[in-house]
């Protein structure tokens, strides 16, 4: 025991920890450069802990400011500014000779550089080296080449054209950028607006791209040799089995300047307290320069900032080269709201809706809707004063009903009543009520920039007296609230509708087969409703969707039917209603045949013999006896489809322009597409339980008094 | 009122024959009933007649015109089922109503029928209530009731009284024969207690494995059985029934000595209803194996050579287990040994 106190103590006094969250290759790089260091320091030890991706930054900014931290971390550039201001990283001191200075731009805030760059991730152009001999230098002679390789269902360049990460290079080429170091947005510029019109051109009018790409579509064309030019980044080639080329961007032919895609750098922390932070540096370092970037290039393929290894495959040469000219992702706090706005702009365009002109205006506008107000701290004591008067009260009712003897009494007399329930009871507290609590609490809070400021029940009246939009706006609650309501309604009534008729059906006598139609019809119920919802989406795809090529062969006229789902809303409503509705009847289905199962057979046959038709028997006899049955389910039901997040955000996710998207999955939107909007997006959530309360209550009422 | 005449029916379901052969006439205003062992196809017979099973062979009439293909909302009938089948969440009222509900028969005359049968059945202060809320003889007269509403031309009856407590059962069968003498309407009554049968019917039709046994008045089938299985299932306690040898004015019964002063030639069953012998000083010699009393008599067994004999005895009984005792016998029946068929 004492020895291995012993050796636990000197393991520790020298051992250096490394928080990554690495896998595969680059892990393996990693651990490799790990172990060489240890050869040259016999005292010393490495402790690397991969954690998942997920959760990193996370854990970094809560185990760090509380001493449960590494030495050493190894994460993006984004964080930098914010880990600055919390306080979580040491600056970086020593000589940094030798690595790229763009790596270095990424870690400098307030002109001091706070981490050590290791590597670098960006967008490129991929190209079918067994199609094209050398890559193009212009955009011109992009578009010339992709013309001549379009060719029955042959695709000369694909890309997510909609996504402001894959528009950023050509913006950059234009002279825009998303965000100004002092905050500034200007989406509505002219040079904003020409890159809006470029990419329309590019992915649309010059019929040289599949419509509506998205990740997966791109893989699978270049898998399937159906296209030959494809912007991606590293990431693109893991996973593929056919020869890929890379280059760098070409210049944008109307404006003579490089396209520069965004750079995400990865660099190496130095936690605050680490305990010895000279080891630590020298581990850093080890990492970061010769030795350890040739490893990581040569083992990991990683692009490293080490400007001094040799022997780099094409692809790492071609990331390094563009990472020359690449530009740092923006790292403002109000980032995320500026995408959310170009896509907006993006997609408009792209669909033709608007004109690069009025999509520009309209998504400035939006953005500056999205954009935090300056939040007004509130006085919390008449807060604190209504919560201490609603306390006093319960603990005032406690008193006066506990003076009752009779209650008293039952209460001595069920003890231990209290006592077994105590576990579900505490359980129930951890797992329900306490996260109820704080996410009421925090609906009261806005949170900016790592800050919490108390802002009282303001977030509830600017959202119930719709003051930031205009009550029609898809973004106000009650536009959201009343397509939530259309949206549960319709599901229901499709989903009983069809539960009941199908249940009905298997019930009759000249059905064959009944077991393997059941377990068939319960099967979209058994699948996840997310791989559901994906399927779906893609089966809505105005290209390669199965919807759209079933309507070719029922529709007349020759050539592909290329309807965009998710252009209007009713089709876009309709999609979502569809996906929906395939996964909610099998349970009314299910209800129903159990219940179907407890009504005797003698009761229509009574009712038979009285005369009753078909219709009248359901109506009259199987219709009231299903009922009881039936209106838990569809009380149930209602509240699943009230919060189907699921099927809304992966099937039309909010398309056409947020206008079919539900109170749940707008609620996340302002919490994590909005500028990290927690309090808004809580008080969201506490209306969402508040709504779902009022109608449960409603709806049981009703049920008792036999009304419903 | 109606007649229901089925000719030659059968029904089967696959390979199995549930009704072979069934012919059956069913005058205007006459009490039927179906009697016959569980699985005897008394019910599917029935079930037929309302057309809740198709026929598979042969002709269903009621009012003389062809049945097989009409919807049993076509064919007149009314039907009482064991489980009463009442709607559960209809009120008593509504329950009786249905049927003219679905004839589209106004409310008001509708009520003012259903009215009318709840005074006959004493049900009115009951047809407010849900079915849930009632007895089960209340349930029993609620469909009764309902099916009186509709003044059908045929009423049929599934076991009605098979669910009651015996007293009730006894009350009900009387309630049973003055509606219908009320009425004077065509009721075709299935049931497997023999003293139902014997108590309600105008006649009865005794079935056995798909097939008509008897058809008869219940004085008909108790005085003169058709054969051996009639004989038995009519009658309580059963008759007893003894092979036995003729020898011209006598026969000769198995491990007995004494020949019975019972005519006949040939092997054939003698058959005895405990009825119809009683204990004497002299006559057929047996020893009492046990004594079941009910009260006013007794069902003593008495051992007649290798056969056990049950007689019908005055209580209070003077014998003893043990005692050796004789029988004179009053009215006997004949059956063929090998067909069970009633020899006259």
């Amino acid at each position: 025991m004492t020895a291995l106190l012993l050796l636990l103590a000197t393991a520790s006094a020298s051992e250096v920890t490394v928080w990554h969250s690495y896998s595969g290759a680059e892990q393996a790089a990693l651990e490799q450069v790990a172990d060489d260091w240890e050869s040259t320091h016999p005292d010393d030890r490495v402790s690397l802990v991969a954690l998942p991706f997920g959760g990193f930054d996370t854990k970094v900014d809560t185990a760090i400011p509380r001493g449960n931290g590494p030495d050493l971390f190894i994460a993006a550039h984004g964080n930098v500014a914010k880990w600055v201001l919390e306080g979580v990283i040491e600056p970086w001191t020593s000589d940094t000779t030798g690595i790229a200075p763009v790596g270095l731009d990424a870690f400098t805030v307030d002109e001091q550089l706070w981490g050590l760059p290791i590597a670098t991730k960006s967008l490129v152009l991929l190209y079918d080296p067994s199609r094209i001999a050398s890559p193009p230098q212009t955009t011109d002679e992009l578009i010339a080449m992709a013309r001549a390789e379009t060719a029955d269902g042959h695709y000369g360049l694909a890309y997510q054209a909609a996504d402001p990460y894959f528009h950023a290079p050509w913006m950059h080429a234009f002279g825009a950028v998303a965000i100004d170091d002092d905050g500034t947005v200007s989406l509505d510029g002219d040079a904003q607006v020409q890159s809006f019109a470029f990419a329309r051109r590019l992915a649309v009018d010059e019929g040289i791209a599949p419509t509506q790409p998205t990740g997966e579509l791109v893989s699978r064309l270049y898998e399937d040799g159906d296209v030959t030019f494809v912007i991606s980044g590293p990431w693109f080639t893991a996973d593929l089995s056919r020869p890929v080329a890379a280059a760098p961007f070409p210049m944008v032919s109307e404006t003579g300047l490089p396209a520069r895609p965004y750079l995400t750098v990865d660099g190496i922390y130095q936690a605050k307290g680490a305990p010895s932070p000279e080891l630590a540096q020298d581990l850093a370092w080890a990492i970061a320069s010769a030795h350890g970037a040739q490893t990581r290039q040569d083992v990991g393929g990683q692009a490293v900032t080490w400007t001094a290894t040799t022997g780099a495959s094409p692809l790492v040469q071609t990331l390094r080269t563009q990472a020359e000219t690449a530009i740092p992702m923006p790292t403002h706090p109000d980032i995320s709201a500026v995408w959310e706005a170009q896509a907006y702009a993006l997609r408009r365009v792209m669909r033709g809706s608007a004109s690069p002109e009025r999509a520009g205006r309209e998504a400035q506008a939006r953005f500056e809707q999205l954009q935090q107000k300056d939040v007004v701290e509130v006085s919390r004591s008449p807060y604190i004063a209504a919560f201490g008067v609603l306390l006093l009260g319960l603990v005032g009712m406690l008193v006066v009903r506990l003076r009752n003897p009779e209650l008293r009494n039952e209460l001595a007399a069920t003890k231990w009543d209290y006592f077994w329930i105590g576990p579900a009871a505490l359980a129930m507290i951890a797992l329900v009520v306490t996260p109820f609590v704080l996410g009421a609490a925090v609906s009261l809070y806005a949170y900016q920039g790592g800050e919490w400021t108390f802002v009282g029940l303001s977030h509830f009246s600017d959202i119930l007296l719709s003051r930031d939009f205009p009550i029609t706006s898809p973004m106000s609650f009650f536009y959201t609230l009343a397509v939530t309501i259309l949206w549960t309604v319709t599901n229901l009534t499709l989903h009983v509708s069809i539960g009941v008729a199908l249940a009905l059906v298997l019930r009759e006598p000249w059905i064959r087969m009944r077991g393997m139609w059941r377990a068939l019809l319960i099967l979209p119920w058994a699948v996840p409703n997310y791989i559901t919802a994906l399927i779906w989406k893609s089966m809505f795809h105005a290209q390669y969707g199965a919807i759209n090529k079933l309507l070719a062969i029922v529709t007349p006229g020759p050539g592909p039917v290329e309807f965009d789902w998710f252009a209007q809303f009713s089709t876009s409503f309709a999609a979502n209603l569809a996906t929906n509705t395939w996964l909610g009847f099998p349970f009314m289905m299910v209800v129903t045949l159990g219940a179907l199962q407890a009504i005797p057979k003698d009761l229509e046959e009574a009712a038979e013999v009285d005369g009753a038709g078909y219709l009248t028997r359901l109506r009259h006899v199987v219709w009231p006896l299903l009922r009881p049955a039936l209106l838990p389910a569809i009380l149930l039901g209602s509240v699943w489809t009230f919060n189907m997040f699921n099927v809304v955000y992966l099937v039309s996710s909010g398309e056409p322009d947020g206008s079919t998207e539900i109170l749940i999955s707008e609620a996340y939107r302002w919490a994590f597409s909005r500028n990290n909007q927690y309090g808004y997006a809580a008080a969201y959530a506490v209306l969402i339980f508040g709504v779902l309360l009022v109608y449960s209550r409603a709806a049981n009422r009703l049920v008792g008094r036999k009304v419903l | 009122m109606a007649t229901v005449t089925l000719d030659n029916l059968h029904k089967a379901y696959g390979e199995t024959v549930v009704l072979d052969g069934v012919n059956v006439e069913v005058a205007s205003g006459e009490y039927i009933v179906l009697v016959g062992p569980s699985g005897c196809g008394k019910s599917t017979l029935l079930r037929c007649i309302a057309g809740l099973e198709t026929i598979t062979a042969g002709e269903l009439c009621i009012g003389g015109k062809r049945a097989n293909e009409r919807a049993p909302r076509d064919r007149g009938v009314a039907m009482v089922f064991q489980s009463y089948a009442l709607y559960p969440h209809m009120t008593v009222r509504d329950n009786m109503a249905f049927a003219l509900k679905v004839a589209k028969v106004s409310k008001k005359e509708r009520y003012a029928q259903v009215d009318e049968a709840a005074a006959l059945l004493e049900l009115t202060p009951l047809l407010d209530r849900l079915p849930g809320q009632l007895s089960g003889g209340q349930r029993q007269r609620v469909a009764m009731g309902r099916a009186i509403v509709r003044r059908p031309d045929v009423f049929l009856f599934d076991e009605p009284l098979s669910n009651l407590d015996p007293a009730l059962r006894g009350h009900m069968r009387v309630e049973l024969k003055r509606m219908h003498r009320r009425l004077g309407a065509t009721i075709v009554h299935v049931t497997h207690d023999q003293v139902e049968a014997l108590t309600l019917a105008d006649r009865i039709v005794v079935l056995d494995k798909g097939q008509v046994q008897q058809v008869g008045s219940p004085r008909d089938l108790f005085e003169r059985p058709a054969n051996v299985f009639v004989a038995t299932f009519i009658g309580a306690p059963a008759m007893n029934l003894l092979p036995v040898i003729g020898e011209g004015e006598t026969c000769r019964l198995e491990g007995l000595e004494q020949a019975l002063p019972v005519s006949g030639t040939g092997a054939f069953t003698l058959g005895l209803r405990p009825s119809d012998m009683f204990l004497a000083d002299s006559g057929i010699p047996g020893v009492v194996d046990v004594i079941e009393s009910l009260g006013s008599e007794a069902m003593v067994h008495v051992t007649v050579g290798a056969h056990d004999v049950v007689v019908r005895a005055e209580e209070p009984v003077q014998v003893n287990s043990g005692d050796v005792v004789h029988l004179k016998l009053s009215t006997v029946h004949r059956f063929d040994g090998t067909t069970g068929r009633r020899l006259e």
